[in-house]
C-alpha cells in the first residue's frame, strides 16, 4: 500500500512536468500458480500527462504465447467427432484491452487492427478450407471460446480515470492461466490513434510448490516422474494395509 | 474446495474428487470388483481430459491391488508361476497398447477411441452379466435343473510348452496365460482398467484354474501390469496425474474399507444384477454423449507453449 501511495504522489508530480506521458506501475510483479490457485486479480496504475485533454488511454494485457487447435465436431457414421481444422501458431494465451474513452473516434479500427496482428495473422488452415468454414469464421469462434473461458476481453473493463492525471485499472486473471510473463503495455493515443508515449510493465506468472514439482518433472524429467508415481502408489498401497490390518486386530 | 491438477490442467473441486474415489471404492468393496471401469468415465465425466484419466487410473489401481496382494499373500493364495507368466504377457500387452494410445493422441482422437473401447465393453459384459445373472435366478426357482459341469480338460491342454503349476495344481502350456496376459495388458494401457472382469473368468474357465488362487493371482499380475502401464504413460504420453492419483487413492482406500465391511443383504445374482445394471448405465451416458448432437460444435485446445 504505502508503495501504491508513494508512487501516486511520485507520479503526479511528475505528470505535471513531463507532457504527454505515461508512467505507471503495479501492485504485485509475481503471481503464484499454486495446487490452490483460484483466479486472482491486479492493479495497474499510474499518472498521464497529456498534452491536449482528448487524449486517451489504452492498456493492453498480454499473456505468454500459445498454439491453440481449433476443432469442430462433425457427424461421422452416426457418431460426433473431433476434427482438426485450424491453429493459431503463437497468439498469447491471454489478451485484454481497455481504453480510457469509449468514445474513441477510430475505435473499431484499433479493434480490428489489433485482433489482427495479435490473432488473425497467425492461423494455419490444415486442409484447404471448405466452403462452409471461412477464416472468418475461425477467428469468430476463437474470439468467442477464448472470451467464454475468460481469456480474451476486448474493452469490457474500464479504466478509472482520476482528473484526467491519475489511472487505475483492474485485470482479472482467470483460474486457468498459463506460467509465463504478462505484459502491460499502456499507451497513450491522440484522436487519430497515432501513438503518444507509452509505458510497460511485467508481470511473472509461475508455478509454485507441488504444481510446479509435478508439472516440471512430468515434462523434464518423465523417467524420474513415472518411477516416483508408481512408488508412491505402492507406499500408499502397503501403508493401507498396514493400517487398516492394525485397526483390525 | 477447488484445487488445480497440475497434468490434468483443469480446477476442480477436492471432495467432489474424494467421494467419487470413495463412492467407486465402496462399490468395489461390496461387489468386489477393481472399480476401474467405473471409475475412469466418471473421471471423464468430471472434464479431465480421456488421456489423463486413463494413465491416472492405472496409477490408483497400482495403489489398490498392491494392497490387495498383501493381503492374499498372507493366505498364500498367489500363485506365483502363473502369475509371473501373465505378468511377461502383459507387460508385452501393456507396452504395445501405451504405443497404440500414443498414436491415437498424436491424431487428436484418443477421447473417441477410449469411449468407443468403453462402449464395446462395457456394453458387452454388462449384458452378458444381466443375462446370466437373470438366468441364474430363474434356475434356482427350478431346482430339479442340472447344473452344467465344467469341462477339466480343453484345447488348452493340448499345446506345446507345458509346465508345472503347483499352487494351482495344473500341468498346462505357458502359452494360453502369456497370451491372456498380453491382452489384459493392452486393456490396462487403453483403458485405465486391471482388466479383472476378463482376467479372472479366463483363469477358470479357460486356463481352469482353483477358485482360491483366481483372485490372489489377478491381483498378483494387476499390480504388476498397472505399475508398468503408469510408468509407460509417464514416459510416453506424459498424462499421468499424480496429485489426482493421490486424492483417488485416499478417497478409494476409505470407500474400499467400508464397502467390505458392509453386510449386503442381497444374494449373489441380485448384487450381479445391480452391478450389470450400473455398468449398463454408464455405457448408455458414454453413448449419448456421442450420438447426441453436442452444445458446442467448436472447441479448442492449447496445443503447446512457444
Amino acid at each position: 500500500m504505502r508503495k501504491i501511495i508513494a508512487t501516486l504522489i511520485f507520479s503526479f508530480f511528475l505528470s505535471t512536468f513531463c507532457l504527454g506521458s505515461v508512467i505507471s506501475d503495479i501492485d504485485r510483479s509475481d503471481i503464484e500458480l499454486s495446487t490452490r490457485f483460484d483466479g486472482t486479480s491486479l492493479l495497474v496504475f499510474g499518472a498521464i500527462s497529456p498534452g491536449d485533454d482528448r487524449a486517451s488511454l489504452l492498456i493492453e494485457v498480454v499473456g505468454p504465447l500459445t498454439s491453440v487447435d481449433i476443432r469442430k465436431k462433425v457427424q461421422l457414421w452416426g457418431i460426433w467427432v473431433n476434427k482438426n481444422i485450424a491453429q493459431f501458431r503463437g497468439i498469447p494465451s491471454f489478451y485484454q484491452i481497455s481504453i480510457s474513452n469509449p468514445e474513441h473516434p477510430v475505435l473499431k479500427e484499433i479493434e480490428y487492427q489489433k485482433l489482427k496482428s495479435i490473432f488473425h495473422d497467425y492461423l494455419e488452415t490444415n486442409s484447404i478450407l471448405e466452403n462452409e468454414n471461412s477464416a472468418e469464421q475461425y477467428h469468430n469462434e476463437l474470439a468467442r471460446l477464448k472470451k467464454k473461458l475468460g481469456n480474451l476481453s476486448m474493452f469490457e473493463e474500464k479504466i478509472n480515470v482520476i482528473d484526467n492525471k491519475l489511472f487505475s485499472y483492474k485485470v482479472n486473471l482467470p483460474k486457468k492461466i498459463y506460467p509465463g510473463v504478462y505484459k502491460i503495455k499502456m499507451t497513450l493515443i491522440d484522436q487519430e490513434g497515432i501513438e503518444l508515449s507509452n509505458s510497460e510493465q511485467n508481470v511473472n506468472v509461475s508455478k509454485v510448490g507441488l504444481q510446479k514439482f509435478l508439472s516440471s518433472n512430468s515434462k523434464n524429467s518423465p523417467v524420474f516422474y513415472g518411477l516416483f508415481s508408481v512408488i508412491i502408489a505402492l507406499f500408499l498401497g502397503f501403508s493401507a494395509a498396514q493400517l487398516f490390518r492394525w485397526l483390525y486386530r | 474446495m477447488q484445487i488445480f491438477l497440475p497434468i490434468a490442467d483443469v480446477p476442480v473441486d477436492l471432495f467432489v474428487l474424494l467421494i467419487l474415489g470413495a463412492s467407486v471404492g465402496f462399490l468395489s468393496g461390496v461387489f468386489g470388483i477393481g472399480g476401474g471401469f467405473l471409475m475412469t468415465p466418471l473421471l471423464i465425466f468430471l472434464g479431465i481430459p480421456a488421456a489423463v484419466a486413463v494413465a491416472t487410473e492405472a496409477n490408483q489401481i497400482a495403489a489398490s491391488s498392491f494392497s490387495g496382494v498383501l493381503a492374499h499373500l498372507k493366505r498364500r493364495a498367489v500363485d506365483f508361476k502363473m502369475g509371473n507368466i501373465l505378468v511377461v504377457g502383459g507387460l508385452l500387452g501393456s507396452a504395445v497398447g501405451v504405443e497404440i494410445f500414443r498414436i491415437i493422441k498424436s491424431y487428436g482422437q484418443i477421447e473417441l477411441f477410449v469411449s468407443l473401447c468403453y462402449i464395446l465393453f462395457l456394453g458387452s459384459i454388462g449384458t452378458l452379466m444381466f443375462l446370466e445373472s437373470l438366468s441364474t435366478i430363474q434356475r434356482a426357482r427350478k431346482p430339479h435343473n442340472i447344473l452344467k459341469h465344467r469341462k477339466k480338460h480343453n484345447w488348452v491342454h493340448g499345446l506345446p510348452f507345458k509346465t508345472k503349476f503347483k499352487s494351482s495344481k495344473l500341468y498346462i502350456s505357458a502359452i494360453p496365460p502369456v497370451i491372456i496376459g498380453f491382452f489384459i495388458g493392452i486393456l490396462a494401457s487403453i483403458m485405465g482398467v486391471g482388466g479383472g472382469f476378463i482376467l479372472i473368468p479366463a483363469m477358470i474357465y479357460i486356463l481352469g484354474m482353483p477358485t482360491k488362487v483366481v483372485i490372489g493371482t489377478s491381483l498378483y499380475q494387476i499390480m504388476f501390469i498397472t505399475a508398468f502401464t503408469t510408468f509407460m504413460h509417464a514416459t510416453q504420453n506424459k498424462t499421468v496425474d499424480l496429485l489426482l492419483a493421490l486424492i483417488l487413492i485416499v478417497g478409494g482406500v476409505l470407500g474400499a474399507q467400508l464397502g467390505a465391511r458392509v453386510t449386503v443383504k442381497l444374494k449373489a445374482e441380485e448384487i450381479r444384477i445391480l452391478l450389470a445394471i450400473i455398468v449398463l448405465l454408464v455405457c448408455l451416458k458414454l453413448a449419448l454423449d456421442l450420438i447426441m448432437m453436442p452444445s458446442e460444435l467448436f472447441s479448442i485446445t492449447y496445443s503447446g507453449q512457444s
